[in-house]
């Protein structure tokens, strides 16, 4: 991925923190698979894509406003919240429509049916895209102004310092939400048991479209973040940045919300840390085949992950 | 037991119900010299027919003189991807693994015969290496095994991972091997290898060319050779004891585990197998690009080929084979000359042309669009596929326990919400679905 191999003195504890902001973002994506994979079993697929059409609309805001550099003060907090709110609900509404025309339908046919019709709405996403944006990635300009705090030789921008907040802060949200409400309980029955839940009185449907809902809104803000941080959007963001997030949700345990933010953090710390110390230094190159390679590993030999609950493999 | 209210039906499906109705009253209505259009295109009769259309094709080609060596090289495209479509419908058709990743088996056949011919590599200090040079003819069968063989070695351990998860694991072993023989500098890296053409053969009626730059006329008959001999293999083994037991897992594990069925061997059959067919594919790949690079290996390869058996219906020969001719002639010749037409049209290319904005569009970057749109709609719309497998369908249709039960939530649901649109499937869609892996049980457990 697209880490800066910082350099100098504090180089791990700068690699760290990479890792940890990497991370942050990841697991606002993780969350999106782990909720609906809880909910409905799906791996869903396209949602990796749904985060990168958040990134195509704050670019395309970004564009519209005519801003090319870098914003200071009251208007940088006005467009802030404009970026999130747009991209939030541009990525709710989608993630909500997708499940409607393309997962409800299949909802009782073969478990690996929906699986198919989400990496064809992946590759539909994806592609429109590109054809929109070309197949080259675009330069977002450095909107966020460069404010940086030392400490020795340690240093942290104040972007960077937001972004952790942030994200934190959505984290606990969405747990609050989950534990405390009533929709939240609705959601955890229907992953318990949706039969038996629907037999309460729980509405399947709405409940299913609601996780559907809050995943897109987690994937829209992480796409805010990450335009903001890495500074480009791309339309292949979506299959590479979503199998990484949809890792570090199979390496907490796929289905636990606690276990896709701790693995989204841990696969944030690994991938920044392979970057800077792969031995024969081709670190970059290496790093994705490193994720992909615990990928498989987790899958083989613990799938459910570190904090997931152990199943009966239903085969 | 339906659950889907009268006059709720949407448009689309609709239409596509009476696309279906028209078309087989086409097939069962026409006769000719007495016999249904259906008659002719069945069972042996049917491949037979598509075999004389694929002799003749190099012919009929030549009536467009200047575009026959392309639609010839178009040809040898789409039977490559015959090749690979066959071989993915033995994991995911019959076997119900749904395998992501199945470029990886592409890629070690394409090294095979690029490093095989090329006969060299390169060692840790980048230093030019020589090795022994192999022929087409050898290699052939060398890439099947290399590919087979890494197919059964990644297959031993994941094979036990539930559909889902099995499908991920997959995917990332098709991500990982393109990027090792891309980081790697023993087979040249980023840059690739170029496979060296083979000789001409000198035969009592002239020379052939398998290796021709200007005429593929000899390769394409060579593939088409080759088609044959799978095509025949693979209805060999489906209707061997292996074949049922392949069938039996799909259909049912635990049932197939309790009457004697070794699920490991099995699976691993079919993973070995179905890899050897792609690495077959991958040599002939290699040869017919010459030029073998990483780069062109992508996640983008394996889904079109799941798209080919999904279009064409998996578990049934003649729909994996028909998906994959519609697709790949579609990728491979129709969208360049769509390309042409649009672009060299004056109504596009004058600026003042008011589809002048076409001018810039390039149809070739929506083929993965295509794909995916082709993709949500079959599994929505027809999961059996074109050419539905038969025996797969009656046995599907039997499957009626778990269906009703899970129809019956499905009319709870539907009850709670009052929601007239619910198109939530019915029984006649869980029955129909033939799709891999039939857990529909799964989900009620």
């Amino acid at each position: 991925m697209h880490v800066l191999a910082a350099a100098g003195t504090g180089l791990l504890i700068q690699q760290i923190e990479n890792g940890i902001i990497l991370g942050a973002i990841y697991a606002l994506v993780a969350l999106g698979y782990t909720l609906v994979y809880g909910i409905i079993e799906l791996i869903n697929f396209a949602h990796g894509d749904v985060f990168m059409w958040g990134t195509m609309v704050t670019l395309t805001l970004t564009q519209m406003l005519g801003i090319h550099g870098t914003v200071g003060g009251l208007a940088l907090v006005g467009l802030l919240i404009l970026f999130l709110a747009a991209s939030m609900a541009f990525c709710a509404g989608l993630n909500v429509v997708i499940e409607r025309y393309a997962y409800r339908p299949l909802r009782a046919a073969p478990r690996l049916a929906p699986l198919i019709a989400a990496i064809g709405v992946s590759f539909i996403l994806e592609n429109i895209a590109q054809l929109w944006r070309g197949a080259d990635s675009v330069g977002y300009p450095p909107v966020f102004p460069a404010i940086t705090f030392h400490l020795g030789s340690f240093s942290i921008g104040l972007l960077e310092i937001l972004i952790i907040l942030f994200s934190l802060a959505l984290m606990y949200a969405l747990n609050l939400f989950i534990r405390s409400t009533k929709l939240g309980r609705a959601m955890r029955a229907t992953a318990q048991d949706p039969e038996a839940a629907a037999l309460m009185g729980v509405n399947i449907n709405q409940t299913i479209s609601l996780t559907f809902l809050i995943g897109g809104a987690l994937a829209g803000a992480a796409a805010v973040i990450y335009t903001l941080y890495i500074q480009f959007v791309w339309y292949f963001t979506g299959f590479e940045f979503g199998l990484i997030a949809f890792t570090a949700a199979v390496l907490g345990g796929i289905g636990n919300v606690t276990g896709a933010v701790l693995g989204g953090f841990l696969i944030g710390l690994i991938q920044a840390l392979t970057i800077q110390y792969w031995p024969g230094g081709n670190g970059i190159s290496w790093s994705d085949a490193a994720v992909f390679a615990i990928l498989v590993l987790i899958l083989v030999f613990r799938p459910s992950g570190l904090l997931g609950q152990q199943i009966p493999n239903k085969a | 037991m339906a659950i889907r209210k009268a006059g709720t039906v949407s448009p689309l499906r609709k239409g596509w119900d009476s696309l279906g109705r028209q078309i087989n009253e086409m097939l069962d209505g026409r006769k000719i010299a007495g016999r249904p259009i259906r008659w002719y295109l069945s069972g042996w009769r049917g491949g037979t027919l598509v075999l004389l259309l694929a002799i003749v094709y190099p012919f009929f080609t030549a009536l467009f003189s200047d575009l026959s060596q392309t639609l010839i090289g178009a040809g040898i495209q789409v039977g490559i991807y015959v090749l690979l479509a066959l071989g993915l419908n033995i994991v995911v058709g019959y076997a119900g693994l749904l395998d992501l990743g199945y470029v990886a088996f592409f890629v070690f056949g394409s090294y095979t015969i690029a490093v095989g011919t090329a006969g060299i590599a390169k060692d840790a200090s980048n230093h030019v290496v020589t090795l022994p040079q192999f022929n087409l003819w050898i290699l052939l069968p060398v890439g099947a095994l290399v590919a087979g063989v890494f197919g059964v070695l990644l297959g031993a351990p994941t094979l036990r991972l539930r559909g889902d998860y099995l499908a991920i694991v997959t995917l990332g072993f098709g991500e990982i091997v393109p990027i090792f023989f891309n980081n790697v500098p023993f087979f040249y890296g980023a840059l690739g290898l170029t496979a060296v053409p083979p000789d001409p053969i000198q035969t009592p009626f002239g020379t052939v060319d398998f290796g021709s730059f200007t005429d593929h006329t000899a390769f394409y008959y060579l593939v088409l050779f080759v088609i044959v001999l799978v095509t025949l293999f693979v209805i060999l083994i489906r209707d061997s004891s292996l074949g049922r037991a392949w069938i039996a897992i799909r259909e049912d594990e635990t049932a197939a585990a309790a009457s004697g069925v070794n699920l490991v061997r099995t699976k691993l059959s079919a993973f070995g197998l179905g890899a050897a067919l792609g690495g077959l594919g991958g040599v002939l790949n290699g040869t017919n690009l010459s030029h073998v690079d990483p780069g062109s290996f992508t996640f983008g390869i394996s889904i079109t080929v799941l798209v080919m058996i999904v279009l064409g219906g998996l578990g049934s020969i003649p729909g994996v084979i028909l998906g994959a001719i519609l697709i790949q002639f579609f990728n491979v010749y129709l969208l360049n000359q769509l390309n042409d037409v649009v672009h060299n049209n004056f109504l596009v290319s004058n600026s003042d042309a008011p589809l002048h904005f076409l001018a810039n569009l390039d149809f070739n970057q929506a083929k993965f669009l295509i794909t995916g749109i082709v993709l949500v709609l079959m599994v929505v719309l027809r999961p059996q596929g074109i050419i539905p497998n038969v025996r797969r369908q009656r046995e599907l249709k039997g499957e009626g326990v778990a269906a009703e039960a899970l129809s019956v939530v499905g009319a709870l649901e539907a009850e709670e919400i009052g929601e007239a649109t619910v198109t939530g499937p019915g029984a006649e869609d869980a029955t129909e679905y033939a799709g891999p892996g039939s857990d529909a049980r799964g989900r009620e457990e």
